[in-house]
């Protein structure tokens, strides 16, 4: 990341921008359903191919968003057959190495930024430059256009290794509001609220936070917000070697980190369970109000997906909840809060073996720049799409309970648009690692926070 | 054809079935007449296990991701030595030596137990039978997501605890290393006793039946028949357990990687798990393979020692 | 073993063996309870709404066939040259084996791929069917060796005085006695081959060749897990496997207690 100092001012500029648009939104988004749609996603190759038999790999979006995404572009490439193949996030990378390397591999396959699983940076050596094709379809200052997380995350070595479809932000948490409503509580926003609303949901027999922390990605999304909420960019600044891990501010944070265990707002045994199935499940079950969860949990305030999510999580005859965002409590007094980080939740890549790569480039460039293939995108509510200007058509969203949930929908999507800073795109593997023993071993008492912080400081920045 | 009747030598062992002199009259054919039979055995397994481990012996000494397309880097035996000094590495041999005692112990009571129970006059022995040896077909990956609930702080296990007055026992089971591996444990015994069982169960239908009513008719009870007939002439049995459960216990993988992931804090990691998150999740496929060879070492190591041990044993009886 | 004459000693041996069998039946029912969950036998209906539960049973089923075959195969043959024939420096031979037993399978992944492009046969089922047999041999031989030591040469040599073949006399006096060995290379074969997962989700890639036990992670994706859809799937890949073992369970024990590990 040398050039973070510029990428940092882009960023900026890129909010600025995203936030004035995303005040027009519901214009825009009108427009996007009428405009035309091959303009806008003309590829590089643009007539090359309009015919086409491609596969694409990935561990998102779930198997009914992909047929939805893919639906729409064959309404407007009917001509490209694109064959969607769901592949489990934990052995995406061992499964993808072998494929990409043979021509039986997919045409297009998901990346992601950082050291999460389809790094952009392992498998770059096995994907095609894209410049062009992006060039081609939004112009050569396409980097004003789509958001940051898209552009130098995604980019190994000079070379656009994939089309950022749309990003994922955490760093604010989910309340079930009728638990809260039920007891007649607000969203806390400091310690001693959260330690009230958490006594009165247990005198009532209902869980108050639910966090699976042996995933360690979440307490790493908890502890971002932490340190966040102490100073805003700190945690970045540390990934990139600016600030030492062993800055007293650090020191802070672990201590609040280790208070969230000590004072009872972690459920116990949060060690034990991991976010996905268990505290996902816990959650949609209704037994905890609160869960740290970013904005791929939109989609669940949309009914028929909530009610999906409740039977999967074993409910019987579910009634759909209301979940609205809140913003990370003020942990540490600062009044600093509501900050949210993201990256690039997935982008698309082409196959450097594929035999179909001008249909490939096509469907990639449609969903990723185009105006219809975004607003698809942000129809899901997985994600906030990749390219400025469109957002969540709300007034055709069959929302759980719209009067409770549209204001602080909107505001939450604001905010996630408005975020600069990444959440592990500035990771490394072995620091990924090092955040595992240490946020764990704080949490169990088996490290103090300078052992835990000399540990991450040890692992040699990325470069 | 009964299969009593083939067998002769009872106590022989799987272990010291090679056992040299015995047979070696009787067995026909010139010097290498019995090459061409092994050939396509030993072709199928060098070339599609000794391939990889020498491939695995050469990535040892590299620093590599994994991914074919990248270029390795040269290191020589660093990751030898960077193992060496890896505490993880010496917790996950430490986890394995008391995780094999343990399971090994426990499977072999209750399997012979079992197996001695079932052999007795008892109804719906062939459902039992059953029960017990179901754990042993289904996958380990099955019943993950089942054994995470099942211990879990609201989980059946808990419920099962309150209900019989044991309240202070109730504890989220997977959150402290001390619990998480007990549980581990648990649940490898869970699997692997059906097949200790049915050994035991195959073993006992051997035995001489007339010897035992001899035994009671001289006033053994049946503990002391168990103890001091049926136990010795199962030996062949355990020798035979206690090597495969001993390389079983250094390649253990699926259940510490989908219930614990290894943790917390490394509390269930073992060998297996540690190779998979050292190779997938952070990528030093050199630094798994360094780890893979160790593990290799010590399997043969320890499989031979205890073969060769047995044999003797057999030898002196 | 217990000699039991008195009702109730018979009573207490009933119970003891009630309490011994249950804690292994206990998560068998979690696991059927966990596919009930939300919508109830709608999970099963669920999965089968995948459409692709015929295509991964004919994938596993082909599978397993095969790995059966080719480890039945080389198992027996493997076996008659150990146990009856000479062979020089035979114990160097079966420990070549043996020593195979050790290596843990994620150890494999990786080198295998490179095999698999070297023969051209990614994506193929025979990269995954070669591998598992590999893999079981081992195993089998060692018990197969056993059994076959216990067949008394006599019969051979019997054959051999009224001029027979060894590959006759292998085939119509040896094979028709191995039927238990058999059937328990068969249930083991078939538990590691139509169980395994790490293999055929490497090297299989088409939706056209996924296996059963790729079947519950149809319902997980990276921001969804339905456990109920989890726990159906697993339960329904589970039966096939199940139904063989009661099938062939006499088979299976007598070849174990025929084979070496008694």
């Amino acid at each position: 990341m040398e050039t973070w100092g510029g990428t940092q001012r882009h960023l900026s500029r890129t909010a600025a921008l995203m936030s004035v648009a995303l005040l027009g939104m519901s214009a825009c988004s009108g427009a996007a359903t009428t405009g035309a749609p091959a303009s806008a996603g003309a590829p590089a190759t643009a007539g090359a191919a309009t015919t086409g038999d491609i596969t694409w790999w990935g561990w998102t979006p779930d198997a009914t968003n992909a047929t939805k995404l893919i639906a729409a572009f064959n309404k407007d490439y009917p001509g490209i057959k694109v064959t969607f193949v769901s592949k489990p996030i934990d052995s995406y990378d061992s499964v993808l190495g072998p494929a990409i390397t043979s021509s039986k591999g997919p045409d297009v396959f998901d990346v992601a930024p950082g050291s999460a699983n389809g790094g952009v940076q392992t498998f770059a050596p096995g994907a095609v430059d894209l410049t062009d094709t992006i060039t081609a379809a939004l112009g050569s200052d396409w980097k004003t256009k789509v958001a940051a997380a898209g552009v130098d995350p995604m980019t190994s070595d000079g070379k656009l290794v994939g089309l950022s479809v749309g990003a994922v932000y955490s760093g604010w948490m989910w309340i079930n509001q009728d638990i809260f409503d039920k007891y007649n509580l607000k969203a806390p926003t400091n310690m001693a609220e959260w330690k009230t609303v958490c006594s009165t949901l247990e005198a009532n027999g209902v869980g108050c936070f639910v966090q699976g922390a042996a995933q360690w990605a979440f307490d790493m999304d908890t502890f971002e917000a932490i340190c966040d909420n102490i100073e805003p960019g700190l945690y970045i600044q540390a990934t990139q070697g600016k600030v030492a891990w062993t800055d007293a501010r650090f020191v802070k944070a672990m201590g609040i980190w280790k208070s969230l265990f000590d004072e009872g707002i972690m459920q116990q045994g949060a060690i034990g369970l991991q976010q996905y199935p268990d505290a996902n499940n816990a959650f949609m079950a209704g037994k905890y109000a609160m869960v740290m969860m970013g904005t791929w949990y939109t989609q669940y305030a949309v009914k028929d997906s909530m009610l999906a999510a409740m039977s999967a999580a074993g409910v019987s005859n579910p009634t759909a909840m209301t979940l609205t965002p809140v913003p990370f409590p003020d942990l540490a007094g600062t009044g600093k809060t509501g900050s949210m980080f993201g990256d690039a939740d997935y982008g698309f890549a082409v196959s450097a073996k594929s035999s179909q790569q001008d249909a490939a480039k096509i469907f990639a460039a449609w969903l990723a720049t185009s105006q219809t293939g975004q607003q698809a995108v942000a129809n899901t509510l997985n994600q906030i799409p990749a390219l400025k200007g469109i957002g969540a058509q709300w007034d055709q969203i069959d929302l759980v309970n719209s009067t409770k949930q549209q204001d602080a929908l909107k505001a939450y999507q604001q905010a996630a648009s408005a975020a600069t800073e990444p959440r592990f795109a500035t990771v490394s593997a072995d620091l990924n690692t090092a955040f595992r023993d240490a946020l764990i071993g704080v949490a169990t008492g088996d490290k103090t926070a300078d052992q835990a912080l000399a540990a991450l400081q040890a692992v040699p920045p990325s470069k | 054809m009964s299969t009593a009747s083939l067998q002769e030598a009872p106590g022989r062992s799987v272990v010291n079935a090679g056992r040299p002199g015995k047979r070696r009259s009787n067995r026909v054919g010139s010097r290498l007449a019995g090459l061409p039979w092994i050939l396509p055995a030993v072709l199928l397994v060098v070339g599609l296990i000794y391939f990889p481990i020498g491939f695995t012996g050469y990535a040892s000494t590299l620093d590599w991701n994994g991914f074919i397309l990248s270029t390795p880097k040269e290191v020589g035996t660093a990751n030898y030595a960077k193992m060496l000094g890896d505490d993880v590495f010496w917790q996950a041999l430490w986890h394995t030596a008391y995780f094999y005692v343990i399971t090994f112990s426990v499977q072999t009571v209750i399997g012979f137990a079992i197996a001695a129970v079932m052999h007795s006059k008892i109804r719906f022995g062939a459902v039992y039978k059953a029960i017990v040896f179901i754990p042993t077909v289904l996958a380990p990956a099955t019943m993950a997501p089942v054994f995470r609930q099942i211990f879990d702080q609201y989980g059946q296990f808990n419920w099962l605890l309150s209900h019989i007055g044991l309240d202070s026992l109730t504890r989220p089971w997977l959150a402290d290393p001390g619990t998480a591996m007990p549980v581990v444990m648990f649940i490898t015994v869970w699997q692997w006793t059906g097949l200790t069982f049915i050994l035991y169960y195959a073993a006992m239908a051997q035995v001489d039946t007339e010897v035992l009513e001899a035994a009671r008719v001289d006033g053994a009870s049946s503990l002391r028949v168990l103890r001091s007939i049926v136990w010795p002439m199962c030996r062949g049995t355990t020798a035979a357990l206690a090597v495969l459960g001993l390389i079983g216990a250094l390649k253990t993988f699926d259940i510490p990687y989908l219930v614990t992931k290894g943790g917390p804090n490394h509390g269930t990691e073992f060998l297996g798990t540690y190779i998979y998150q050292t190779m997938v999740q952070q990528k030093h496929f050199g630094y798994a393979a360094a780890i893979a060879i160790a593990l290799l070492v010590l399997a043969v190591a320890g499989g031979s020692i205890m073969s060769v041990r047995n044999r003797r044993a057999g030898r002196d009886q | 073993m217990f000699d039991v004459h008195s009702r109730a000693s018979r009573i207490g041996l009933q119970i003891l063996a009630t309490l011994m069998v249950l804690p292994f039946l206990f998560p068998l029912l979690a696991a059927i309870q966990g596919s009930l969950g939300g919508l109830g036998i709608g999970n099963y209906a669920k999965v089968f709404n995948t459409g692709i539960v015929a295509t991964v049973f004919t994938n596993s089923l082909i599978i397993s066939a095969f790995t059966i075959g080719i480890v039945y195969a080389v198992t027996m043959l493997a076996a008659f040259g150990f146990a009856k024939l000479r062979l020089f420096g035979r114990e160097v031979w079966f420990w070549v084996l043996l020593a195979a037993l050790t290596v843990p399978e994620a150890v494999l992944l990786t080198p295998l791929f490179v095999v698999a492009s070297t023969f051209d046969l990614y994506n193929e089922l025979a990269a995954v069917i070669l591998p598992l047999a590999a893999m079981q041999v081992p195993f089998t031989v060692l018990i197969a060796r056993s059994f076959f030591d216990g067949i008394p040469t006599e019969l051979m040599e019997a054959a051999k005085v009224d001029g027979a073949s060894i590959l006759r006399v292998f085939w119509s006096i040896i094979l028709p006695l191995t039927r238990p060995i058999t059937a328990t290379i068969v249930v083991l074969t078939l538990i590691n081959s139509w169980n395994a997962y790490l293999l055929p989700m490497l090297m299989l890639n088409d939706q056209s060749k996924q296996v059963v036990t790729l079947l519950p992670s149809f319902f997980v994706s990276q921001y969804t897990n339905d456990q109920t859809g989890v726990l159906a799937a697993a339960v329904i890949t589970a039966i096939p496997e199940i139904l063989v073992y009661l099938a062939l369970q006499k088979y299976f024990e007598r070849g174990l207690a025929a084979g070496a590990l008694k």
